[in-house]
């Protein structure tokens, strides 16, 4: 009996399960982007540029960005992203982040009046699995007046076996960390809708697909 | 609908309570086994609902487990098998590339689900007995753990088991050997499916039979008729109509006359829904024949 109570005690000190680290390859190459480009510039008038800097794992972050125009005659940009136009002609704009020689750079044009870039108002593409769970069809991200809808179209069909099903809008194809949660994944089959608050169009790359319980990835679509 | 069963403790309590099957034999009177052992399993993979293999995080369950035979009479035999301890983990998610923390690790401790069963022998003395069992699987552990509900150490559900065993005892050379096998169902509540287990077991005595080394077969069929997310808008039902196939080698030394050691091995070689990685087990028993 002394024997059996030894063993056991032993048994129970040696045997307990730690939590260790899974890690993922989430690193993707950082941008940054003129969120609100335009094709033409009004003659001496000014318009406040915009930008969002995504980092080495897709999260949007604050940098401090250099801002250049081609030629100041024509328009001049201070650091803040205010151009002014002076005269006619045509200019680069662009914008560096000041430590990682990131940018981006627009073409404008001064004119009688600012006209924007013409954006598409929906993205189109299709939903492919990255396991062996079934998942697939096509998709419409579109924005309206009344928000930004994703619509799965009626080729989709996916599996019913998984727990904790979600799909997400996230810049890291990898990671849902920083992601938006659009919400449950409740059809298995067939067209179906979301209806996505407080999200532009443009803002995300990816669809993600994603299982929570064990935290990995079913699936993926590529929005640009 | 509650949390439901994950892949896990499928395997954890399925499997770790058909390696524990004691055969048609009934104990005897008077006489009892125990054995404590602790059953442990991690896994990185499983096998999805068709079958092939999928990562997930790193989990692993650990069980201190207690199992019992005890003879009632030349004929009926009481059993308990119950998770005394169980630990379920789940890993930190790391980034790669920042090396932060991205979900953080979680880990549930708790009693484990508990089996009672009472085992009729029909024929102790023939060449091939017959045994009845009915087991009951008492939910006793917790079923949604974890701030995803996914962590657990008991299934949540109550299990009716009616099992027909079998074997034969015989001579290898100058060793004695048996072999030993089951069928059984098993009806769940909860929405679980009904599933047909059934294993085999074959062993041998060396050493003057000190040494026992056994092999496994054991298998679960499930009747495909629980719920699943197409049928219950609930984010955790899994390892429902689950499956496997599993093989098992276990080895029982007879430190003395009535307390030995064991340890064993078991890996599902096919199955749906279910973790895709080796299970171990070492324990100590005593033996009061």
């Amino acid at each position: 009996m002394k024997n059996f109570i030894f063993f056991s005690t032993l048994l129970f000190i040696l045997f307990t399960g730690c939590i260790e680290d899974d890690f993922i390859e989430d690193f993707v190459e950082p941008e940054i982007s003129i969120t609100n480009a335009i094709d033409t510039l009004g003659l001496d008038t000014e318009y406040q540029f915009d930008t969002r800097f995504l980092n080495n794992i897709g999260q949007q972050e604050s940098v401090e960005v250099v801002w250049e125009s081609s030629d100041p005659t024509v328009i001049s940009i201070t650091q803040s992203g205010l151009a002014t136009a002076h005269s006619a002609g045509t200019v680069i704009i662009s914008v560096n982040t000041v430590d990682l020689s990131i940018s981006d750079a627009i073409e404008v044009t001064v004119g009688e009046e600012t006209v924007e870039v013409e954006e598409p108002a929906s993205i189109t593409g299709s939903i492919v699995t990255t396991t062996f769970y079934d998942l697939e069809g096509t998709f419409t991200l579109s924005e309206t007046d009344t928000g930004l809808f994703l619509d799965i179209a009626d080729d989709y069909v996916t599996t019913s076996a998984l727990p904790g099903f979600y799909v997400y809008l996230s810049n890291n194809r990898n990671s849902i960390s920083g992601a938006f949660e659009i919400g449950e994944v409740t059809v298995f089959r067939g067209a179906h809708s979301y209806e996505i608050d407080g999200v532009s169009l443009n803002d995300y790359n990816f669809i993600v697909y994603y299982c929570k319980p064990f935290n990995v990835k079913v699936g993926e679509a590529v929005l640009n | 609908m509650k949390h439901k069963l994950i892949l896990s403790i499928a395997l954890a309590l399925v499997l770790q309570g058909s390696l524990q099957a004691g055969g048609p034999w009934a104990k005897g009177k008077g006489k009892t086994y125990i054995k404590l052992s602790e059953w442990w399993t991690v896994f990185d993979a499983h096998y999805n609902d068709i079958g092939l293999l999928d990562p997930n995080v790193t989990t692993g369950i650990y069980n201190t487990s207690l199992y019992a035979e005890i003879g009632l009479s030349n004929k009926f035999t009481a059993t308990f098998n119950g998770a005394l301890f169980s630990r379920n983990f789940m890993n930190n998610i790391r980034s790669g590339t920042t090396n932060d923390i991205l979900i953080q690790g979680e880990a549930l401790n708790s009693l484990g689900d508990i089996d009672i069963g009472l085992k009729y022998t029909f024929n102790q003395e023939a060449r091939i007995p017959v045994a009845l069992s009915v087991v009951l699987g008492l939910p006793t552990g917790i079923a949604g753990g974890g701030t995803q509900g996914n962590l657990q150490t008991g299934d949540g559900e109550f299990n009716q088991i009616v099992q027909l065993d079998f074997g034969s005892g015989f001579k290898v050379g100058n060793s004695d050997a048996y072999f030993a096998g089951y069928v059984g169902i098993n009806n769940r509540t909860q929405g679980f499916s009904e599933e047909f287990r059934y294993g085999l077991e074959y062993g041998v005595g060396l050493a003057n039979s000190k040494l026992w080394l056994t092999g496994k077969l054991t298998a679960v069929e499930s009747f495909k008729n629980g719920d699943t997310g197409s049928s219950v808008t609930s984010t955790s039902i899994f390892a429902n109509n689950s499956e496997f196939l599993a093989l098992g080698l276990e080895a029982n030394y007879y430190v003395t006359k009535t307390v030995g050691i064991s340890a064993g091995f078991a890996s599902a070689v096919r199955g749906e829904i279910i973790a895709a990685a080796p299970s171990y087990s070492v324990g100590v028993f005593l033996d009061i024949k």
